[in-house]
């Protein structure tokens, strides 16, 4: 536990003392505020719905950014090495890996906490429904965190982990568009199962499913045992 | 503490490793060596548990490599060929997270820090940006984490290159201090460096071991130990002629004329004895009115050895 969290504290510490994750935050909250004043002035609500759903699909293409350097860059620069030949479990680099990459997402989601202050200041909004907002939207952090610590073991290439992360979430933001397009009926549901938004949407209206909320650790898991493997076996070649 | 046993390891059809065993002892400094390419980097990495070998087993520190790599983690310290840096972090961030992965204990961290700091000539450098670091200086650090926890086994992979002569003496000097209380092996390719601090050398040629043995017991094998190079002009006879009055003498063993006459009609000669002829050679010439320019006594180096046992396997 006190490797990862050594990890952990490593990680973050590389985040910021490199513009990297101040470069994030100011991408990140340009693009919330925009979101934000696009959601207002398109709707006239006192909600959050369109800037975090936004802000869902840019994670998508943010967070490989984030992520790519976790084992591309280790492995290149020879560091891989040092956490192989070090008594850290390989759980613990994970775990420590992945945290830290989260963590960097809750300090850009608290970020955007100015902006339900600012609906409070002018409406009513519905407090509850931007809690639950904000689960799916840390909820699907964890998710990309996760595929994107896998893409990062694919290669010792940074941009090309990242790219692939991408092109690795990507399956899941069409699937949902994708399926309307499909006539067998088991395959338009497979695939609307398969859609990030299926699971993202009900947080979006206050409702906490375990259905859903066991999408998103599951799919969290599915990707951490898969790095876990690729991990492995990249020592073997 | 460290024994290789039949350590094979194959990257897809190419064998980079091919069945190299050897041991270590306890306090021994062991010299790695063998031409670029040869294995030393791949028989280090199985050693520390990064690779795993294809055939074979390794026990360092008493555990077995495969089966106990968290035991073996634990013991060695091992500093690849590029020092394994976070270009981001300060001297001080680093090294004390490796202190932290090193499960050196929380209330030592610091003091253990800055200990290794002073030892490799780092004091003072706390917040120096890793990135910024010239080559002496990483290797410095790259050292430094190797040694933080204080580890049984130092496995360093050619540590002295890139380094500039005041360096390289430095880095020798502490290996050197280490290794009192630690087993050391240390691949390089420079010869004279395991001349100045290694009891023993294992030379490595095409992924095999060809030679095992003390530095000494490495030069005797070469170079039937000692030869006399003498340098003769003697104006009425010619060179086999003189060969032949030279290995006439007592106690000579066996001459050899040198392919380099020169112009100047001097002939030299590599004389081979047990013991010191050159007085007898004095007095032969002074006898027949030769001339004696120069006679040298010549030790084998490592270089002639390594040349020799390279060139074996070739």
């Amino acid at each position: 536990m006190s490797q990862a969290w050594a990890i952990f504290k490593k990680e973050m510490r590389v985040y910021f003392v490199s513009p990297l994750a101040y470069v994030f935050l100011g991408v990140f909250l340009f693009l919330a505020g925009l979101f934000f004043y696009m959601g207002i002035s398109m709707t006239g609500e006192a909600s959050l719905r369109v800037m975090l759903g936004n802000l869902s699909v840019s994670l998508m293409f943010m967070l490989p950014l984030l992520t790519m350097r976790h084992f591309a860059e280790e492995r290149r620069s020879g560091t891989f090495e040092l956490m192989m030949t070090a008594p850290v479990p390989l759980w613990a680099l994970l775990a420590g890996k992945w945290a830290a990459s989260l963590a960097l997402c809750l300090v850009l989601l608290a970020g955007t906490g100015i902006f339900p202050l600012v609906l409070a200041y002018y409406g009513d909004p519905d407090w509850g429904v931007i809690a639950t907002s904000y689960l799916g939207l840390v909820l699907t952090c964890a998710a990309f965190v996760s595929a994107g610590l896998f893409s990062s073991s694919l290669t010792d290439e940074p941009v090309a982990a990242g790219l692939i992360g991408v092109i690795l979430l990507l399956p899941f933001w069409l699937a949902g568009n994708a399926a309307d397009m499909v006539d067998s009926p088991t395959l338009r549901e497979g695939m609307r199962h398969l859609a990030l938004l299926t699971h993202v949407e009900p947080f979006t209206r206050g409702v906490i499913d375990s259905a859903h909320v066991a999408w998103f650790v599951l799919f969290s898991f599915a990707f951490l045992f898969l790095t876990w493997r690729s991990v492995e076996s990249r020592r073997w070649r | 503490m460290i024994s290789a046993q039949g350590i094979t390891k194959r990257f897809g059809g190419f064998t980079a490793v091919d069945r190299v065993s050897f041991e270590v002892g306890r306090g021994e400094i062991l010299g790695f060596i063998g031409p670029n390419g040869a294995g030393k980097t791949t028989t280090m990495r199985v050693l520390t548990g990064f690779l795993p070998a294809t055939e074979g087993r390794a026990v360092v520190a008493g555990h077995d490599v495969f089966e106990d790599p968290m035991a073996v983690r634990r013991r060695v310290g091992y500093l690849p060929e590029t020092p394994p840096l976070y270009p981001e972090l300060s001297i001080g961030a680093y090294l004390r997270f490796i202190a932290e992965i090193r499960e050196v204990p929380r209330g030592e961290r610091t003091r253990r820090v800055g200990e290794v700091m002073e030892q490799v000539g780092l004091d003072g450098w706390e917040d120096r940006i890793l990135g910024s670091l010239s080559k002496g200086y990483r290797q410095r650090v790259g050292l430094a984490q190797a040694v933080i926890h204080d580890p049984e086994v130092l496995i360093l992979d050619e540590p002295t290159s890139g380094l500039d002569p005041a360096q390289v003496v430095g880095i020798r000097d502490y290996v050197r201090r280490l290794a009192t209380r630690r087993t050391v092996i240390l691949s390089t390719h420079i010869l004279p460096e395991v001349e100045a601090i290694c009891g023993r050398a294992v030379i490595i040629a095409g992924g095999r071991v060809v030679a095992d043995d003390t530095i000494d017991g490495l030069k005797d094998a070469v170079g039937q130990g000692i030869r006399y190079r003498v340098e003769l002009r003697a104006p009425a006879s010619d060179g086999p002629t003189l060969a032949r009055r030279l290995a006439g003498l007592p106690g000579v063993e066996r001459v050899v004329p040198l392919d380099e006459p020169g112009d100047d009609g001097f002939e030299v000669f590599d004389i081979r004895a047990p013991a010191d002829p050159r007085t007898a050679v004095a007095r032969l010439a002074t006898a027949e009115g030769w001339e004696i320019r120069a006679m040298e006594r010549h030790a084998a180096t490592l270089e002639e050895a390594f040349l020799a046992a390279v060139g074996r396997e070739r």
